[in-house]
């Protein structure tokens, strides 16, 4: 399998804080990577690295063997990284279509491509997330579940070959929790992406992922197949904390 | 000839041909039907009350100030609070030019345009590297600084005279003629920005435009250019401006900026924009009549006082409507929120 995304020793510091200490990974193309690790681990931080919304300290970042360390985040879309956010931020005031309208005119390049052929393309990845029927309301009056359907949406809008899904499970109930998986899961089949999955919940990603990466005050600590993981004691001492034998 | 009218139409029939004309209240909002009547307004004020012209000018241009910044206020994704600047540099530019080089209108326009979108690609930047109240005071320091600069260099502008003596961009009629020329020139500038504006407001641009707004972080990372849209916005409508500037130096034939820099000037167009509603590019030519004629009327019930009435009236329309007049129309159309999108299966 091709590497689609290669992270080389990427640094992060906020002040006399590092948030991200020299992590390194690879995603192949068509996986699932789960990315886990108790809150403040870095998570977020990283992929807002590689998104480009935070600048790198020091390290890499290679997209399809493209160095991309220096490119702002819209030139980092239009190559295909894409990504949805852990506290939904829909456009309040535009409605649901055109929300997903402006992914589909400013994502990849499409020569040619008119604002009716958007909005058409539009239709399509809100019929896909079910939100066709919501196309003409205000997104900040959809709920919570359909705020994260609309966020796949727009990121399945602008063409990625990579998505990052940032704990796409908090907030939502168990049945809208197990829909959200689902579609996923068909949006990963249906596309082809391939999927930087960012989760709390270590169930989904036993289901789901195929590769777990560990944060641990910003180093990793565990990588390798979610079974190997869920028995790492490292991993299960940065969660439930440090045992003490007598 | 004959005029029927019928409950939700107008027939007119003459020599055996029908024209039919709808007068539904959906009908009402056809734009044809108010540019129809900002036409027929200044002729009919010319034969009733001429003296009313320069109040149609100024509401006009007023308008047509308001109109450019709705569309860096959109596109920036925020609010300009130092329009006058370009008055400022499309006026003087224009005065210097025609006072000490003379200069035609045409090749003073040219030169106010150019320099307005000059000054917009230089001050552009401020939109990226600054936000909030900071862009908010950055922006309302400028044309302050400009009106110093004014005193500072009085050799060149002529400090609080101002500069005289500007070629008029109309001669040889009587006044009241050249007032009505003066009249449908300030408005056919009105209706360009207004048509140009409504353009845009309805393409693809728009809608990146109003993610911008809503938010910058999230339009980037969808692959909108947010530096490039915040930058042409910024510049375009900086020169769109610049030529109220022109127009105001050929217009009055002399140029002061002590006239157009202050905060007093700034107070009628942002008075404009609460009336029509921020963003809405049709309520800022209701909101320019409203308050030309408003000035108007201050000024001849309360004399003095009127300034003092003014940023009053702002702040009750501040409490009261929040988003302008339009913005209570807009409550009740949320869906027509600009560009309007319909998809049918």
């Amino acid at each position: 399998m091709t590497e689609i995304l290669k992270v080389m020793n990427v640094t992060k510091n906020f002040g006399g804080l590092t948030a991200v200490d020299s992590v390194s990974f690879s995603i192949n193309e068509g996986e699932t990577l789960g990315l886990m690790g108790p809150n403040g681990a870095g998570k977020t931080t990283l992929v807002n690295m590689i998104c480009g919304s935070y600048g790198v300290d020091s390290g890499k970042i290679e997209f399809m063997g493209k160095d991309i360390t220096n490119l702002p985040p819209w030139k980092r879309c239009k190559l295909g990284i894409s990504r949805t956010y852990q506290i939904p931020r829909p456009f309040p005031e535009l409605t649901t279509l055109s929300s997903v309208v402006v992914s589909a005119l400013c994502g990849k390049d499409r020569p040619n491509r008119s604002f009716e052929d958007a909005a058409t393309e539009a239709t399509h990845y809100l019929e896909f997330a079910g939100l066709f029927s919501k196309r003409n309301i205000l997104a900040r009056d959809l709920t919570l579940f359909e705020m994260r359907g609309l966020e796949l949406a727009r990121a399945l809008a602008t063409g990625p070959k990579l998505i990052f899904i940032d704990e796409v499970m908090a907030g939502l109930n168990p049945v809208e929790a197990e829909k959200a998986v689902r579609l996923i899961e068909r949006a990963k089949d249906q596309f082809g992406v391939t999927v930087l999955w960012i989760e709390h919940v270590m169930a989904v990603l036993m289901r789901a992922a195929g590769r777990v990466i560990v944060l641990h005050y910003g180093e990793k600590i565990a990588e390798g197949p979610p079974e190997e993981i869920a028995n790492n004691p490292a991993v299960i001492e940065s969660y439930l904390g440090e045992t003490k034998n007598a | 000839m004959e005029l029927e009218v019928k409950r939700d139409r107008l027939v007119f029939r003459a020599r055996g041909n029908k024209w039919e004309w709808g007068i539904e209240p959906r009908y009402w909002r056809n734009p044809a039907i108010y540019v129809g009547l900002l036409i027929v307004a200044p002729v009919v004020v010319y034969f009733v009350y001429p003296s009313l012209l320069a109040t149609v000018i100024e509401a006009n241009l007023l308008a047509a100030i308001a109109i450019p910044l709705a569309l860096m206020s959109v596109g920036t994704g925020r609010m300009n609070f130092g329009p006058q600047f370009y008055i400022g540099i499309g006026g003087y530019i224009a005065a210097l030019l025609s006072i000490h080089y003379g200069l035609s209108p045409g090749l003073t326009l040219l030169a106010a345009a150019v320099g307005g979108l000059v000054c917009g690609i230089l001050m552009s930047p401020l939109s990226i590297l600054s936000g909030g109240l900071y862009y908010t005071l950055l922006t309302l320091l400028f044309p302050l600084l400009f009106l110093e600069i004014t005193f500072i260099y009085t050799d060149i502008f002529k400090g609080d005279v101002g500069l005289f003596g500007v070629a008029p961009l109309v001669t040889g009629f009587a006044f009241s003629v050249n007032q009505l020329i003066y009249a449908f020139a300030s408005l056919a500038i009105m209706l360009i920005y207004l048509y140009i504006i409504d353009k845009t407001l309805r393409s693809r641009y728009a809608v990146e435009m109003a993610a911008i707004n809503d938010d910058e972080e999230v339009a980037n990372g969808i692959g909108v250019n947010v530096n490039k849209i915040k930058m042409v916005s910024f510049a375009v409508a900086s020169m769109m401006i610049a030529i109220i500037g022109w127009f105001y130096a050929h217009y009055y034939g002399t140029f002061a900026g002590i006239t157009f820099l202050p905060l007093a000037f700034m107070l009628k167009i942002l008075m404009v924009i609460m009336i029509g509603g921020r963003i809405q590019i049709y309520g800022n030519v209701i909101g320019g009549y409203f308050i030309a004629f408003l000035e108007l009327i201050l000024i001849l019930t309360m004399g003095d006082m009127s300034p003092v009435l003014f940023p009053v009236i702002l702040l009750v329309l501040l409490l009261t409507l929040r988003e302008g007049l339009f913005g209570l129309y807009r409550k009740r159309h949320y869906r027509e929120y600009m560009p309007t999108l319909h998809v049918r299966r």
